[in-house]
C-alpha cells in the first residue's frame, strides 16, 4: 500500500473529533471552511499530527493546506524526508 | 558553536534607565555579558546572541542599509518571526537612522490569500524602502510585495552581501521615530503607530524601574509575538534596556506545546514572562496529571497579564495547578496598556497578586457608579449575579497622567464610570500618514482617548469593558469593518448589510457575532448561508463567528445613516438568550440555539 493510503486513516481518526454532527470526512473537506476549527484547535491537530507520525511540521507549509488531501501530502513529503 | 544561553549575572553595573536612543541604551548594555536565547519548537537552544554580539552585528548591518543611499526616516519592513536575525534588523536601523516596521509573522491553515493580501495592504500603508523575512517567510513577503517599488527585498542572507558604506552612519536621535507598529492586521484600516525614542525610552524606565522593580538577578522569557507591543517592547526591547537575558520560544512553539513556556522557566530560573489570559489558560488545560512537581516555577517573581480582559478564574487554576512547582499566585501582576502607549500605561503592584473589586452590578449598569460591596453585603452565593468583579490594573507609571470622562468630555471623581484618557510622555506621535485618525484620538494637548471604559479608585484604575470596536480575541485585534467587508464578498450579502460586534461569554472571554440582512427565506438556503460565512470567517480570521440572519432593512442606523454597531449588539443581546447562546455555536450543532430553522421563522415572520 503507498505511504498516502496509509497517512489517510490516521490523519481521519486524528480530525474526527472536529467534524460537525453526521458530518462524513473525505480527502476533499476542506480543514477551515468544513471543520470546527479555531486557531487553538489547529494548534492541538498540528500538535497530533507532529507526534503521531513522529514528523516536524515546517511553519511555511501550513498556509498551503486546505483540505485533507493537501494535509496528508504534506505529511507524506514530511515523513519521505526523514 | 553554541555553548550555551547568555548568564543571568552580569560584570556591567545594572541601568534601567537615563538612555535618549535605543542605540545608545545598546551601547551600554554590550559591555556586559548578557543577550538573547532562542529555543526552538522542541526548547532545544540553536542560538545565542549576547548584547556586545547583536551591537556588532547591528552595526555591520547599518553599515550595508546606509550604503542603499535611503532618505533617513525611511521605513524597513520586517516579517517579526522570532529569531536573531529581527534583532540585527531592528537594531541596525536604529545606527543607521531608518525606521524599522515589523509585521505579522503568523501563518494560518489555508491561510496564504489572507496573509499575502494582509501583508500587501501593510507594505501598501508604511511605503518601505526595505523589506526583509526570514526564507521560510519571504515566498509570502515576496508575492505581496510584487510591482511595490522597493530598493532592496530579501532573505537576510541577501543583506550580508550588499557592500558596506565608508560613510558614518547617524543613529536616530532622541525626537526620531524609534519604530512603527502596526496595532491591528486589518486590511483595510491599517493603524500604524508611531512611537518616538524619548517616548519608549520613558515607558520603558517606567515599567523597569517601578512596575517590575528591575535588579540584578533578573531573567525573562517571553513567546509572545515580535509583531506585538507586550513582545516587542516588552520582551525586545525592555531586557535590552536593563541589560536582562531574555529566552524565546516561538509563539506557535508555545501554541502547539504550551508547557514549554514552563519547562524553558524552569531550566532557566527565569524571574519575569507576561501572557494574556489565554496563555494562562492553555497551560493548564494541556497539564499532565501529576506533572505540576516537575516544574521549578518558584523563582518566577513576576507573572504579568495584560492585552485582553483578565480573567482572575483563569489565573487562579493556573496558580492552583502549579502550586506543585512552587509558583506564588502574589506573582501575578495585572497591567493595562495598548500600543499608542509605547506599552504600559499602569502596573499592579509587585508581589501583591491580583487584586478584585466587587461592585455592585445594577448601580454601575443604572448610575454609572461603581459601589463597593463589602464582604457581608457579598452574602451567599445565591446573589452572586447582583456583583460584578474587575480586576485592579493598579496605578499609572509616573509621568502618566489618567482621566475618566463622561461622554460630554467632563472628568468623574472617583468610582464613577466613563472613558479612560491617558496622557504621558510615552504616547505615541500618531498614526503613520493619517492626521485624520490621530485627531480623532490624541488631542492637541497630548490626551489619548483609549477607547477603554473604566473607573479610578484611589489613583487605580480598574478596566471595565470596551467603548471602541475592536473585538479582542486570543490577545489578536479583530476590526469589525474586516469581518463585515468579507461578508460582502459572499454574493447575497451587499454593502450595509452586515454588522458585527463582539459581546462577552460568562468566562469573560470575547465571542465575534454578526447579524446579516437575509433576503432568502428557504431555511436550508439559509442555513447554507451561514455555514459558508461562518467558513469564510475561519478561513480569513481563524475566528469563529455567532451569525444572526434578521430581514432587510431592520440594522439600526444612527442619525447620519450610518450602521449602529453598539444598538445592533444591544438588540441582539435583547433578541437572544445568551446564556443559553454560549452553549454551542450555530452551524456546529442543530441541536442547539439558535437553530437556522428558528432565524428563519423568525426572519419569515417579520418580512411578511
Amino acid at each position: 500500500m503507498a505511504l498516502y493510503d496509509t497517512i489517510l486513516p490516521r490523519l481521519y481518526e486524528i480530525l474526527k473529533p472536529f467534524a460537525q454532527e453526521g458530518q462524513t470526512l473525505s480527502d476533499e473537506t476542506e480543514l477551515v471552511a468544513d471543520l470546527d476549527l479555531d486557531s487553538m484547535k489547529v494548534m492541538e491537530i498540528l500538535l497530533e499530527v507532529e507526534e503521531r507520525f513522529d514528523i516536524s511540521i515546517p511553519l511555511n507549509v501550513i498556509p498551503d493546506v486546505r483540505t485533507i488531501r493537501d494535509f496528508a501530502r504534506q505529511i507524506e513529503q514530511l515523513t519521505e524526508q526523514k | 558553536m553554541i555553548t550555551g544561553p547568555t548568564p543571568t549575572e552580569n560584570s556591567l553595573s545594572l541601568r534601567a534607565g537615563g538612555f535618549s536612543t535605543l542605540a545608545e541604551a545598546l551601547d551600554y548594555a554590550a559591555g556586559g555579558e548578557t543577550g538573547c536565547n532562542f529555543y526552538g519548537d522542541r526548547g532545544e537552544l540553536y542560538a545565542s546572541l549576547p548584547y556586545t554580539e547583536l551591537r556588532e552585528q547591528a552595526r555591520l548591518l547599518a553599515r550595508r542599509l546606509t550604503g542603499l543611499q535611503l532618505e533617513r526616516g525611511a521605513r524597513v519592513a520586517i516579517v517579526a518571526d522570532t529569531g536573531p536575525d529581527f534583532h540585527r534588523f531592528f537594531f541596525a536601523c536604529q545606527y543607521a537612522g531608518l525606521v524599522p516596521v515589523p509585521l505579522s509573522a503568523s501563518l494560518l491553515i489555508s491561510g496564504r490569500k489572507r496573509y499575502v493580501t494582509q501583508l500587501r495592504a501593510l507594505l501598501a500603508h508604511c511605503r518601505p524602502s526595505v523589506a526583509m523575512a526570514p526564507p521560510e517567510f519571504f515566498p509570502f513577503l515576496s508575492e505581496a510585495a510584487d510591482g511595490l517599488d522597493l530598493v532592496h527585498i530579501g532573505t537576510p542572507e541577501t543583506f550580508d552581501c550588499l557592500p558596506e558604506t565608508q560613510e558614518r552612519t547617524e543613529p536616530l536621535r532622541p525626537t526620531e521615530t524609534a519604530y512603527l507598529q502596526y496595532t491591528s492586521g486589518s486590511t483595510r484600516f491599517p493603524r500604524g503607530v508611531m512611537i518616538a525614542q524619548t517616548a519608549v525610552l520613558a515607558n520603558l524606565e517606567g515599567i523597569l524601574q517601578q512596575g517590575l522593580q528591575i535588579g540584578p538577578g533578573d531573567r525573562a522569557v517571553s513567546w509572545l509575538p515580535f509583531y506585538h507591543d507586550m513582545g516587542l517592547v516588552g520582551f525586545v526591547l525592555a531586557p535590552m534596556v536593563c541589560q536582562v537575558s531574555v529566552d524565546y520560544l516561538k509563539t506557535q512553539s508555545f501554541a502547539m506545546r504550551p508547557r514549554l513556556w514552563l519547562s524553558l522557566m524552569t531550566q532557566t530560573k527565569a524571574t519575569i514572562s507576561f501572557s494574556p489570559s489565554f496563555g494562562y489558560e492553555m497551560c493548564v488545560r494541556r497539564l499532565r496529571q501529576d506533572e505540576a512537581d516537575r516544574f521549578d516555577l518558584s523563582a518566577w517573581r513576576a507573572a504579568g497579564v495584560g492585552a485582553e480582559t483578565i480573567r482572575p478564574g483563569v489565573l487562579k487554576e493556573f496558580a492552583d495547578a502549579l502550586a506543585p512547582s512552587g509558583f506564588k499566585p502574589s506573582a501575578f501582576v495585572a497591567c493595562y496598556g495598548m500600543a499608542e502607549a509605547s506599552l504600559a500605561v499602569s502596573f499592579a503592584p509587585i508581589d501583591k497578586g491580583i487584586v478584585i473589586d466587587r461592585v455592585d452590578r445594577s448601580l454601575l449598569a443604572k448610575c454609572g457608579v461603581a459601589s463597593p460591596l463589602s464582604e457581608c453585603e457579598l452574602g451567599s452565593d445565591s446573589d452572586k449575579t447582583s456583583v460584578s468583579r474587575f480586576v485592579n490594573c493598579g496605578v499609572p507609571l509616573s509621568g502618566i497622567e489618567i482621566e475618566i470622562r463622561n461622554e460630554q468630555g467632563l472628568v468623574l471623581p472617583d468610582r464613577h464610570a466613563g472613558v479612560i484618557f491617558v496622557r504621558g510622555a510615552n504616547m505615541t506621535s500618531g498614526y503613520f500618514d493619517d492626521p485624520e485618525k490621530t485627531r480623532k484620538v490624541l488631542s492637541p494637548d497630548g490626551w489619548l482617548d483609549t477607547g477603554d471604559l473604566g473607573y479610578l479608585v484611589e489613583g487605580s484604575l480598574i478596566i471595565i469593558g470596551r467603548k471602541k470596536d475592536v473585538i479582542i480575541v486570543h490577545g489578536r485585534n479583530i476590526w469589525p469593518q474586516d469581518l463585515e467587508h468579507l461578508a460582502e464578498e459572499l454574493p447575497e450579502v451587499r454593502p450595509g448589510d452586515a454588522c458585527a460586534f463582539s459581546i462577552e461569554r460568562p468566562d469573560r472571554t470575547e465571542m465575534a457575532v454578526m447579524v446579516v440582512h437575509c433576503r432568502e427565506l428557504d431555511p436550508a438556503k439559509q442555513a447554507d448561508f451561514i455555514y459558508r460565512l461562518q467558513g469564510l470567517i475561519r478561513e480569513y480570521f481563524a475566528l469563529d463567528c455567532f451569525v444572526e440572519l434578521v430581514p432587510p432593512r431592520t440594522l439600526p442606523r444612527t442619525s447620519s445613516g450610518k450602521l449602529s454597531r453598539s444598538k445592533t449588539r444591544e438588540e441582539f443581546l435583547t433578541r437572544n438568550d445568551t446564556a443559553r447562546l454560549f452553549h454551542g455555536r450555530n452551524g456546529s450543532d442543530h441541536d442547539r440555539l439558535p437553530q437556522p430553522d428558528q432565524q428563519a421563522d423568525s426572519c419569515a415572520a417579520s418580512s411578511r
